[in-house]
């Protein structure tokens, strides 16, 4: 027989699983356990109800972005000596001579933020996002540092952000997954689906991958069409038939939870299968909107429509969406070893407009007021030269922004040295920022708490601070 | 094997309900108390002190732990003050110590940072501050003397003490009346003890079916459960149990349970998710140590060091794939520049991912929980955890290359120890190779063989030019080597002379170098390369027909005959072959002559774009008429062969002697049986970019709060401390070999008096068999884990099985012949109480509220199928199954070299009826960063971290892919072809199908609802639905 613990451990959290839970509460008592409260947050009053975190895949050039170094364009091609004692190594290169931003930097807004021109739509809501300049990564290899940005983990096998979340606050519908990462087109990023991965929680706060750009977005939702046998009546005959079968199964006095979850999943995969696609139908959109996330041009479209469906599914209840920049490989991604000129631009001209387009259409519909906007990378790059142009990985010092409910807009966090070699001024880790994040979820996170192999395993370890200065 | 349920379930309460008693419980009463006191606890003076007695562990122990432990307590000791331990809490106190002063609570420290008394420090950091009640108790207590007993700290001393760190104690099975089997004598004298009774034996159909289930991973077939069911042999169950497991079906599905554990998979993880080409033979060991019983001790052993405790068995060496099954950081360990911290970390924390593998697996303690400080739970030292650091410190991960028979092994390795002998000609060696029997041999060589030698002629004065811009340039070996920018695409144009006055082939050699991306042999960054269409001229507008072409490795779907076939849209290439040097040879039609000065001009068309473009070639041709036959020769040893003999002078004859010997170990080894690889971990191996095989055991420091910038003392191999009966550190002298040091751990491990090692391994069995440990954290026997539900059992079977041969198959038998595996699963009472006692019975004492767990096992445990099961049932019931055992793993995903290293498979483009498609699933090739999604779906864990319990989940994500998946949807449709083949009517198919499937007949009703569905929908359908009943995916 099935506990009611078993059950909760093995459904709770996953598709629906709130209203599942509420069902079987009509005749179990249910204990504590993660379930969000009245207010949303698991601990403590939540801010934001969901999230969406754009995450460029790679390790974005903070000091061509958004962290100004006048003094790297001042001695570029100069022997790199920041003067410490702390030695200066590359993961993949030998050191190069400084390497100033090819590009140009203006200030922008009421709060007088430096952009780069590689940003010209986000150099338009600096007064709207939360900028941390002062981000580090304890690695500079890029296995590790993704696993560390999405699971706080340096390993693999630990579970990532969203499914946390969703083991910690379940599920706002019945109908889509609560977790859905959004692949580039061009592939999975560095550690493929590692980095969205349930780790060691149950399998159903895994983020289920949408791929917008296949013909069948969701694997499973429906039988392949090579199955000709398969017709719509014999689906809707065939699940009615199976339901009675299996209820007939419960009628001898066991009480076994599992059974009736199962047959209960079946109910809810239908509702699913029919309230997906209409998630996907962006003939609903205006032509505005369309041209807003930049649809009608090839060069954004791929990360505009996954921005836009983004919005689509948290509206819908959908609770954390990842959305990923870049695949993984040499190019194509934010990981600019060659050269900084030829494959930055790129990577910023497909993402600038589509993430500025969603932070205003959220604005303007009001979903910002209990949604946060994450923008994240695994780590920065190097102020001196690999080769001749490009730059290698920066653990030391890197960059994120973040909006939306509960975060403080206009505002600029921490400092890097005057290279943007490493965080000097109130350095934020991952575990800082996951620990932000999750309390602006109502979660404290040295509370969100799950025992594997003998361990208490939290999404920040044993580490993280809030970064008061991030909230509202 | 289901489970994980239970147990993860019990985690989560207790980590939720644990918080919630703690803080929320307590943070009420807080906020009563501030709602009362707030203004005065702030701004006024430091609050009294209670007048009365204070007791220190009713009253100030229960403060200090809600509000200080949190950061001065067991996980952290903020300014390293404690407030759980008494001599650091009533000494220690950083910069204030001593924080608190007995008879003067006012000058205490402690109660000042309490009362916001001290500038910039109030205490609690974090969360409510205390009320002046607790304030109040506090001061008491210190003005009362602050005594502390001894009892109430947490001492190491009594850690030592947990249960799991006794010796194994013998009890015998209790007398209980019509109980013969010792299992059931312990389990009912639990049963009676809480006034719990066993369900009913399992009918005949429901037994059978669990059995071979959890035996076999199969379902029985209708005819084996019919014989099964009419036989009324007594002892029909015991032999089937014995049947059972005698079948090589066993092996398979117990080496996947072990596999979970172990966090097997063929891929690396990490970025750089390689394939690991030569896993799978750890697969293949595991399975046939099942099969053939390995004795426990023996199994341990091969997987820690097989190399020095298993000399007589060297296929035992594939055993030690247990150490590198688990996932490796490519970037970090080979690529990324060898002298960064970067590197230094990672090695670090692979060897703690290996320690934690064999600790966890084999001794159920989490030493890894020692790794930045000492253990907070259990009583291991961050010295011990270093000690086992040092353990592992001279392997690495790499093909490990092996013989499976001892003859071969001997052979090689006294050819090997030849070669080495022959790198370095010393005055015994130089003295045998000029004697007369060696020389005799030399001359023998050069009558017989020499002269009907052959050579490939690399190509002289050469010249190479690009069309697209790559730059070559020569080497001394006479190839080119490419490097400068790299094209899309490139045509590389060679031209050069020969001595050779005839032409019949040429050979193009692709060479690794360690200057080209994996080492080549291509440009691309994958290592591989594309050569579309190769042109040979000779002289000046001379093109020669190329008739056929060879090479020693070509890519699937990309053969050298794509080189010669005159479309430059197809192409020869190497993937995944990459890192190593090939060869291509390319025989002409005709032969042709040729003169010293003929030009031969070579064009290599490199068309296929993304740089797939030849990194560094070579260049040569042959007269032999069999091109495909011809050996070489070195230049010098043919010009003193075209010397007569009389003239040669003893460095000549020593030359030639040297060359003859070589030759003859080389050929001789290379007539061997090509050695076996297999991952695993490995002191010496082929280096392989920037792994190299570690010069020795690397220096292990105990790292302070496991920070690589802190390192201290220096560790020594050794283990844990907390075993009085066993020496925790290596009596090996000085430098310890790696390999004794692993021997030494191992043989620490089996040892009769190391309690863990035999607990955790039946625990584990029993796990498995019922669905929950006898201690419910198989991996975790410390605090933080369970306790036993049945100690004394656990001892008698742990003793049991140590004692009497510590065979697993007997294990089994022993359990699965209980009536406690044997009872019903049904959780009714109904069966031991009448209907009307159960109504009329308190609902506290139905078993369900006694024991909702079924800890103490009232009745069988229900499970879903584990993923493995699904699958395999799904093949054997459609007909479809391959018993086919062993060897590489079938990639049931299509395959393409990524855009980096890691491959691009696609799981959705899988021929579902090819030839990999239907062994078992225990030899699916298992890729750790995108496992297969229906099995994922399933609970099928990824192989990124141990995993002694699966899930047992019950998803949307699962029924979805149990409706719709393709694989399903498949076996579906085989099963109906199998129908219609094996019966006439629908009727007799539905019946026949309910029997495969679930292992009983359709009752009526039943049958004529899904003979009218399948009249109306046909078989297929019908046999969709019967995958996705319930009935089918539990087992009762």
């Amino acid at each position: 027989m099935i506990t009611r613990h078993d059950f909760l451990k093995s459904s709770s959290g996953g598709m629906g699983s709130i209203a599942l839970l509420q069902l079987l509460a009509k005749n179990r008592e249910l204990v504590a356990a993660p379930n969000a409260q009245s207010h949303g947050g698991l601990h403590h009053r939540a801010k934001a109800n969901r999230v969406i975190q754009l995450f460029m895949n790679g390790g974005a050039s903070q000091m061509d972005l958004f962290d100004y170094k006048p003094l790297l364009q001042a001695r570029h091609g100069q022997k790199f000596d920041p003067t410490t004692s702390e030695r200066v190594e590359a993961a993949t290169s030998v050191p190069g001579n400084i390497l100033g931003s090819p590009f140009q930097f203006l200030r922008h807004g009421q709060s007088g933020r430096w952009v780069s021109e590689l940003l010209p739509h986000m150099a338009k809501h600096v007064d709207d996002i939360a900028v941390m300049l002062s981000m580090t990564s304890r690695t500079n290899v890029h296995g590790p540092a993704s696993y560390l940005m999405n699971t706080g983990f340096l390993l693999p096998g630990f579970p990532c952000f969203g499914a946390w979340v969703s083991y910690g606050l379940g599920s706002l519908n019945e109908n889509l997954p609560t977790f859905v990462v959004l692949p580039d087109a061009r592939g999975l990023p560095y550690n493929q689906r590692g980095n969205f991965s349930s780790g060691f929680l149950p399998v159903t706060h895994q983020g289920t991958a949408i791929h917008a750009s296949h013909a069948e977005p969701l694997h499973g939702l429906r039988a392949p069409s090579s199955a000709k046998f398969i017709t719509p009546q014999s689906e809707r005959d065939g699940l009615e038939l199976l339901n009675e079968t299996n209820r007939e199964q419960l009628v001898n006095g066991d009480h076994d939870a599992r059974l009736e979850a199962r047959i209960h999943a079946y109910e809810l995969a239908a509702k699913m299968q029919l309230s997906a696609p209409e998630v996907f139908d962006l003939n609903q959109e205006t032509k505005a909107t369309l041209q807003d996330y930049g649809l009608n041009n090839p060069v954004t479209e791929d990360f505009g429509k996954r921005c836009l469906l983004a919005r689509r599914m948290i509206e819908r209840g959908v609770r954390v969406v990842q959305v990923w920049s870049g695949s993984n490989g040499p190019t194509g991604n934010w990981d600019n070893h060659s050269s900084i000129i030829k494959e930055l631009p790129p990577m910023t001209q497909a993402t600038d407009q589509p993430a500025a387009a969603l932070l205003t259409d959220l604005k303007a519909r009001g979903l910002l007021d209990d949604t946060l906007l994450l923008w994240n990378t695994e780590f920065g790059r190097m102020p001196f030269s690999q080769g001749s142009e490009g730059r290698d990985h920066n653990g030391g010092a890197s960059i994120g922004w973040m909006a939306g409910a509960g975060v403080k807009p206009g505002v600029a966090i921490g400092e890097t040295d005057e290279w943007s070699w490493k965080a000097v001024h109130d350095p934020i880790s991952n575990y800082d920022f996951h620990a932000t994040v999750l309390h602006l979820l109502g979660i404290d996170h040295e509370q969100l708490i799950y025992q594997h192999n003998g361990a208490n395993r939290r999404l920040t370890d044993v580490h993280g601070h809030i970064v008061k200065a991030l909230l509202r | 094997m289901r489970v994980k349920a239970v147990s993860e379930c019990r985690y989560r309460k207790q980590s939720f309900r644990g918080v919630r008693s703690q803080y929320g419980a307590w943070e009420r009463v807080i906020v009563h108390l501030i709602i009362i006191y707030s203004t005065a606890a702030v701004f006024a003076d430091m609050p009294p002190a209670v007048k009365r007695s204070v007791d220190f562990v009713k009253e100030v122990q229960p403060i200090l732990q809600v509000a200080c432990l949190k950061c001065h307590g067991p996980l952290r000791q903020e300014g390293e003050y404690r407030l759980d331990v008494g001599p650091i809490a009533l000494k220690g106190g950083a910069g204030y110590a001593p924080n608190i002063v007995p008879f003067d609570s006012a000058s205490s420290p402690l109660i000042q940072f309490v009362a916001g008394q001290s500038e910039g420090m109030q205490m609690p950091a974090k969360g409510k501050r205390l009320s002046d009640e607790q304030i109040g108790i506090l001061r008491a207590w210190i003005d009362q003397g602050a005594t502390w007993p001894d009892s109430a700290n947490e001492k190491l001393e009594e850690r030592m003490e947990w249960w799991s760190l006794q010796p194994l104690q013998f009890s015998p099975p209790p007398t209980i009346e019509d109980c013969v089997h010792p299992i059931d004598s312990f389990v009912r004298k639990k049963l009676e003890e809480k006034g719990l009774h066993p369900a009913p034996p399992a009918e005949p159909r429901v037994l059978i079916r669990r059995l071979y289930y959890d035996l076999t991973g199969l379902p029985p077939t209708p005819i084996e459960l019919d014989v099964f069911v009419a036989n009324t042999d007594p002892a029909a169950y015991e032999n089937l149990v014995d049947r059972l497991l005698a079948s090589p079906r066993y092996g398979e599905r117990w080496a996947r349970h072990w596999m979970d554990t172990a966090h097997f998979a063929e891929t690396h993880g990490h970025d750089q998710d390689r394939i690991r080409e030569h896993a799978w033979p750890y697969r293949d060991y595991l399975i046939a140590a099942f099969n053939q019983d390995k004795p426990y001790s023996q199994f341990v052993r091969d997987q820690i060091a097989a190399d020095v405790l298993a000399p007589s068995d060297p296929a035992a060496i594939a055993a030690l794939g247990f150490l590198a099954a688990g996932p490796w950081d490519e970037s970090t360990l080979r690529d990324i520049r060898e002298d960064t911290l970067d590197r230094e970390i990672g090695r670090y924390l692979d060897r703690d991912d290996m320690l934690t593998n064999v600790m966890n697996n084999f001794i159920s303690l989490t030493v890894q929980c020692a790794r930045c400080h000492d253990h907070k739970f259990d009583p291991i030292p961050q010295a011990d955890y270093y000690a086992l650091q040092a353990v592992f410190a001279g392997v690495e991960r790499a093909n490990r290359s092996y013989d499976t028979s001892v003859a071969v092994q001997q052979a090689r390795k006294s050819l090997t120890q030849r070669r080495t002998q022959l790198e370095n000609v010393n005055p015994s060696l130089r003295s045998e190779l000029l004697g007369e029997s060696m020389q005799q041999a030399v001359h023998d060589w050069e009558l017989h063989q020499a002269r009907r030698v052959n050579s490939w002629a690399v190509l002289t004065s050469q010249s190479a030019s690009c069309l697209e811009g790559s730059t070559l340039e020569q080497q001394t070996d006479g190839s080119f080597l490419a490097s400068g920018i790299r094209p899309d695409r490139d045509t590389y144009v060679i031209r050069g002379c020969s001595t050779l006055h005839a032409i019949t082939g040429l050979r193009l050699e692709v060479l690794a170098d360690s200057t080209l991306p994996q080492h080549g042999p291509g440009r691309q960054d994958n290592g591989n390369l594309h050569l579309s269409e190769i042109e040979i001229e000779i002289g000046s507008g001379n093109r020669l027909t190329i008739a056929s072409a060879t090479s020693d490795f070509d890519q699937k779907d990309w053969g050298v005959s794509r080189a010669i076939d005159g479309k430059e849209t197809t192409a020869w290439g190497i993937f995944p072959q990459v890192g190593e040097s090939h060869v291509a040879v390319f025989e002409f039609k005709d032969t042709v002559k040729l003169s010293a000065e003929t030009m031969i001009t070579v064009r290599l068309k490199q068309l296929h774009g993304g740089g797939h473009l030849i990194g560094r070639p070579r260049l040569s041709i042959t007269s032999d008429k069999n091109p495909l036959d011809v050996l070489s020769l070195p230049g010098e040893i043919e010009s003193i062969l075209s010397l007569a003999r009389e003239t040669r002078t003893e460095e000549h004859r020593l030359t030639l002697a040297l060359h003859y010997e070589r030759q003859r170990v080389a050929r001789e080894l290379a007539s061997l049986p090509k050695p076996s690889l297999v991952y695993a971990a490995a002191a010496d191996f082929e280096p392989d970019g920037g792994l190299k095989p570690p010069p020795g055991p690397r220096p292990i420091h105990r790292l302070d709060r496991g920070d690589i910038r802190n390192p201290m003392e220096k560790s020594t191999a050794g283990t844990l401390t907390c075993l009085a009966s066993l020496p925790s550190r290596f009596s090996l002298a000085e430098p310890m070999p790696e390999s004794e040091r692993r021997a030494a751990l191992a043989q620490w491990i089996v040892h009769n008096n190391n309690p863990l090692t035999w607990r955790s391994i039946v625990n584990r069995v029993w796990l498995q068999h019922f669905g929950r440990g006898i201690v419910d954290t198989p991996n975790d026997f410390g605090r933080l884990g369970s306790k036993p539900t049945h100690p004394e059992l656990l001892d008698w079977l742990s003793i049991r099985f140590r004692d009497s041969g510590q065979s697993l198959k007997a294990l089994h038998r022993l359990i699965v012949t209980s009536e406690t595996y044997r009872q019903m699963s049904s959780t009714s009472e109904n069966h031991y109480f009448s209907v009307e006692n159960v109504q009329q019975l308190p609902r506290t004492d139905l078993a369900s509220n006694v024991d909702a767990d079924n800890q103490f096992l009232w009745h069988m445990h229900r499970t879903r199928l584990d993923a493995e099961c699904v699958h395999d049932a799904m093949l054997m019931i459609s007909g479809q199954i391959d018993l086919r055992m062993g060897g590489p793993s079938d990639r049931q995903f299509d395959l393409k070299p990524g855009r980096h290293v890691t491959p691009i498979i696609d799981y959705g483009q899988f021929d579902l009826d090819g030839q990999s498609a239907s062994r078992r699933s225990v030899y699916r090739f298992l890729f750790r960063t995108l496992p297969d999604p229906f099995m994922e779906a399933l609970d099928c864990p990824a192989g990124d971290q141990i995993m002694p319990t699966r899930a047992n989940s019950v998803t949307v994500q699962q029924v979805l892919a149990m409706w719709n998946d393709l694989l399903v949807i498949r076996q579906s449709e085989h099963l109906a072809k199998q129908l219609t083949a094996q019966a006439t009517s629908t009727p007799s198919r539905v019946d026949l199908a309910f029997q495969l499937a679930l292992g009983r007949v359709p009752r009526t009703t039943e049958l004529d609802r899904f003979v009218a569905y399948t009249q109306k929908h046909g078989l297929a359908n019908f046999c969709r639905l019967l995958y996705n009943m319930n009935e089918f995916i539990f087992i009762d």
